[in-house]
């Protein structure tokens, strides 16, 4: 058995030798992730310390155990932040994702190059435009005063809606426009896969007479499910991300029943009220989380797909 | 192959190496440094732009030279964000990382934070070694400002011009609607109606509106916020507290903020304040005065008439005319324009900067900007360049980009609020030059129009900005309860408030009021 590990080591620093420009490829991102994602996580000891400030040294900083935690848990708003971040994070996934695939298919299946590639670059731009821009492309679409959307509504007869301050429309606001901003640079990976479907499946399906939809149904779909499922478990391991930025810039006090997140609500306890610890604790609460759902759905998407990704 | 794996485990060990001295903290390695002699201290500065819309102080500004032959100071200046808010969350984040600056500027929550943490010098004996600055800006209340313990964390100096503000009104929109300047809130209803109704511009259309605001708050400005302080004040609940000696207390625990909120909610409800005032940023609350969207507002007195400021009004309304009026008089007789405090900022020397032997230093250059040289380098520049002397020794600005006024010699004044005390008429001229319009060819003078919001009625409120801060949460409470009054979320009525204002003072109102009384009777600053 010793014999046959030390045979297989050998091997493999053969295959390595054998490869190593391509393996020397792989130190960077190795090196990065050492010193930018493993190194940091010494630094979440502080979500069980009252830190003031790495003058003090996170090691110097008083041990506090599971107070941070338990003061999150108990904040009147851990509820319905949890909520919403959730809410923000599953509409997303539930919108983006299919309209993604939805849209790589159809640049995919249109026929005409130029009108195939003019909507692509369409679709890819406002990703190239931050959530500042944004807000104000939004404003001036949905503003009640004199939004573009809402000179259409009073158009035609009806009363202004306050989009951006209404905590009915918000959340839709917040999922349809990230949809908008996002749905093109996420529909990249799926037109790649697309590319890779090999073609005499399809051309031999038109010979059977396979209409369009049956194409798609039986041979496109089919093909491209292993990277659905890896963008899925993607996603749902930041599932706690529910998009800092585009909230933070959207919301208000007058929304903060259903635009608060874990984030902001991190940002204003962390950053702006210098609680350090407490908005670590919040922050470690989210990363576990998004590990067990990797997990978890790892483990379900092997058992039900035979796709997974470990 | 063998290069690569040695290349791995020595990046491994550094990261490790880097981490455990992270975490081990930086006190000590700073503490063993000291003021080297021979060469020169090198000093990091964290400067508010005195014009944030041009860019920060260049590298070939004399200034540097000078303070390095004077001082042995090789000084490094960094422009702070524009916005308190974001110089604030720049500050606590280099005060987590131990990275502050040596010399830097912060608001009081987070002044007060930083000492509290021990991450500010004791300047207490400082003062001495800056005679005319402490003449000049450091009376009694400025330290107590600054005053953690019995002992001065900070420099506290002037940040803004005081009561700079007024509720201003579209004269000629009055004049065409054949309105007198209201003086009651039911004039100011009527107006309002008016502005929004009866097509003030006269453009056919239905797009103005009568009042226009939008939300921003501090800690003694809080939600809905300082544009609409001119109509609390009308209820006698401007600003967070009530700093009477009779009637101490958070003003959301007073009965006039109920009726405050009814007015409110008549102006939202009768659709008379501009709809995307809960939206707006500032910008887009001043570009919206501007594109002559609503007629009744509270401004700065330089973000409303200063040059670069008006011209967009002036090129959209040559014959538009907006006018500072008195706050109006509310049921009871009550009116102000807001709460008077005493814009402080504090000015900080990091605890870090002064076991390396670098606050004597810069106390130094500090006391050189206050007066002579210093004070007119920072302040207006270089004698020819961008300033040269009136008759009387009053420095003007050159003609052009390059004179102190000018896009290009404004970034050689970007220090001036470390040199300014902005009280003397000198220093209120040059920042508030007045001019003729390039439209409408009007005279015009923001210092005019500051002298003309100082003499309308204020609460004196000196104090209230250094009272404690609510929780997060509990701020949040009670942002979003307003909020959601205004919206309609909540329905506004005396039974919902009254178990509104209750949650709140469970949810911690009550203590941070009790808190709030603690401080401001044993800091005398009870009215």
């Amino acid at each position: 058995m010793e014999q046959q590990n030390f045979k297989v080591k050998k091997n493999m620093w053969k295959e390595v030798k054998r490869f190593s420009s391509v393996y020397a490829l792989i130190v960077i991102p190795v090196i990065f992730y050492i010193v930018m994602k493993y190194t940091p996580l010494w630094n979440a000891q502080i979500a069980f310390r009252d830190f003031k400030s790495v003058r003090y040294g996170i090691v110097g900083s008083p041990f506090v155990g599971m107070k941070n935690f338990s003061e999150f848990f108990h904040s009147y708003y851990f509820w319905p932040l949890i909520r919403n971040t959730l809410m923000y994070s599953f509409g997303k996934l539930l919108i983006s994702l299919p309209l993604s695939i939805v849209l790589a298919i159809t640049i995919y299946e249109c026929r005409h190059r130029w009108l195939s590639k003019t909507v692509q670059t369409l679709a890819y731009l406002p990703h190239f435009l931050s959530w500042v821009i944004m807000y104000g492309i939004l404003l001036a679409l949905l503003a009640p005063g004199d939004g573009v959307v809402n000179d259409l509504i009073k158009l035609a007869g009806g009363k202004p809606v306050d989009f951006l301050t209404n905590s009915t429309a918000f959340p839709w606001i917040v999922i349809l426009s990230d949809a908008w901003k996002e749905m093109g640079w996420s529909a990249i990976i799926f037109i790649a896969a697309l590319m890779g479907i090999d073609v005499s499946l399809f051309e031999a399906a038109m010979v059977e007479g396979a209409s369009s939809w049956q194409r798609v149904k039986y041979i496109t779909l089919p093909s491209i499910r292993p990277v659905i499922v890896t963008v899925l478990l993607l996603k749902i391991g930041t599932i706690m991300e529910a998009g800092f930025n585009q909230i933070f810039m959207l919301y208000s006090p007058a929304v903060y029943n259903v635009g608060d997140i874990i984030d902001t609500w991190v940002y204003r306890q962390g950053l702006l009220d210098g609680r350090f610890g407490l908005a670590t604790a919040a922050g470690l609460f989210k990363g576990v989380i998004g590990m067990l759902l990797v997990f978890t759905s790892n483990y379900f998407s092997k058992k039900v797909t035979e796709n997974s990704l470990f | 192959m063998k290069l690569n794996r040695k290349a791995l485990v020595l990046a491994t060990a550094l990261a490790a190496v880097g981490s455990f001295a992270f975490a081990q903290g930086s006190s000590e390695s700073a503490g063993s440094k000291t003021t080297q002699d021979a060469g020169p201290v090198h000093v990091t500065l964290w400067y508010p732009a005195t014009q944030t819309e041009v860019g920060p102080l260049p590298n070939d500004w004399v200034g540097y030279q000078i303070i390095k032959d004077k001082f042995n100071i090789e000084l490094e200046a960094q422009t702070l964000p524009s916005g308190t808010q974001d110089q604030d969350v720049k500050i606590q984040a280099a005060a987590a990382a131990d990275d502050l600056p040596d010399m830097f500027t912060a608001g009081r929550e987070v002044w007060l934070r930083l000492a509290n943490n021990g991450m500010l010098a004791d300047v207490t004996d400082l003062y001495a070694r800056m005679p005319n600055r402490t003449q000049l800006m450091f009376d009694d209340g400025a330290k107590k400002y600054t005053t953690l313990n019995g002992r001065n964390y900070g420099f506290a100096t002037p940040a803004a011009v005081s009561r700079n503000e007024g509720l201003v009104i579209r004269k000629d929109w009055l004049d065409k609607l054949g309105l007198e300047v209201p003086k009651t809130t039911d004039d100011l209803l009527k107006v309002l109606h008016a502005f929004t109704y009866d097509d003030p511009d006269g453009n056919g259309k239905n797009d103005t509106y009568g009042y226009g605001a939008f939300v921003e708050t501090n800690n003694y400005e809080a939600y809905p916020g300082r544009r609409l302080e001119p109509l609390m004040g009308a209820f006698g609940v401007e600003g967070t507290w009530n700093m009477t000696k009779a009637d101490f207390g958070l003003q959301i625990n007073k009965p006039e903020f109920y009726d405050f909120m009814v007015f409110m909610k008549q102006i939202i409800d009768d659709g008379v304040i501009d709809p995307n005032w809960m939206a707006y940023k500032k910008d887009d609350f001043r570009g919206a005065w501007k594109q002559g969207k609503f007629g009744c507002f509270r401004e700065q007195n330089s973000a409303l008439h200063s040059e670069n400021n008006y011209a967009p009004f002036d090129a959209n309304f040559p014959n538009g005319d907006i006018i500072v009026i008195d706050p109006v008089t509310g049921p009871s007789g009550k009116a102000s324009v807001g709460p008077a405090v005493r814009n402080m900022r504090v000015w900080c020397i990091s605890a870090k900067a002064a076991e390396q032997g670098k606050a004597e230093k810069i106390a130094d250059l500090f006391e050189w900007m206050s007066y002579g040289e210093g004070y007119m380098l920072c302040g207006f520049g270089r004698e020819g360049v961008e300033y040269t002397l009136d008759a009387n020794g009053n420095p003007q600005s050159v003609p052009g980009d390059k004179g102190y006024n000018g896009p290009v010699g404004q970034t050689y004044i970007q220090l001036r609020n470390m040199a300014f005390n902005y009280t003397s008429d000198m220093e209120l001229a040059s920042r508030y030059p007045s001019y003729t319009t390039k439209v409408s060819g009007k005279h015009m003078s923001s210092l005019e129009t500051l002298h003309n919001m100082q003499g309308r009625k204020w609460t004196d409120a000196v104090g209230m900005e250094s009272m404690p801060v609510p929780s997060t949460d509990l701020k949040t409470f009670y942002e979003q309860g307003l909020a959601e009054f205004f919206s309609g979320k909540r329905e506004l009525t005396k039974d919902n408030w009254n178990a509104f204002v209750k949650q709140f003072n469970d949810m911690g109102g009550k203590a941070w009021e009790e808190e709030g009384r603690k401080y401001a009777e044993a800091n005398g600053l009870l009215k």
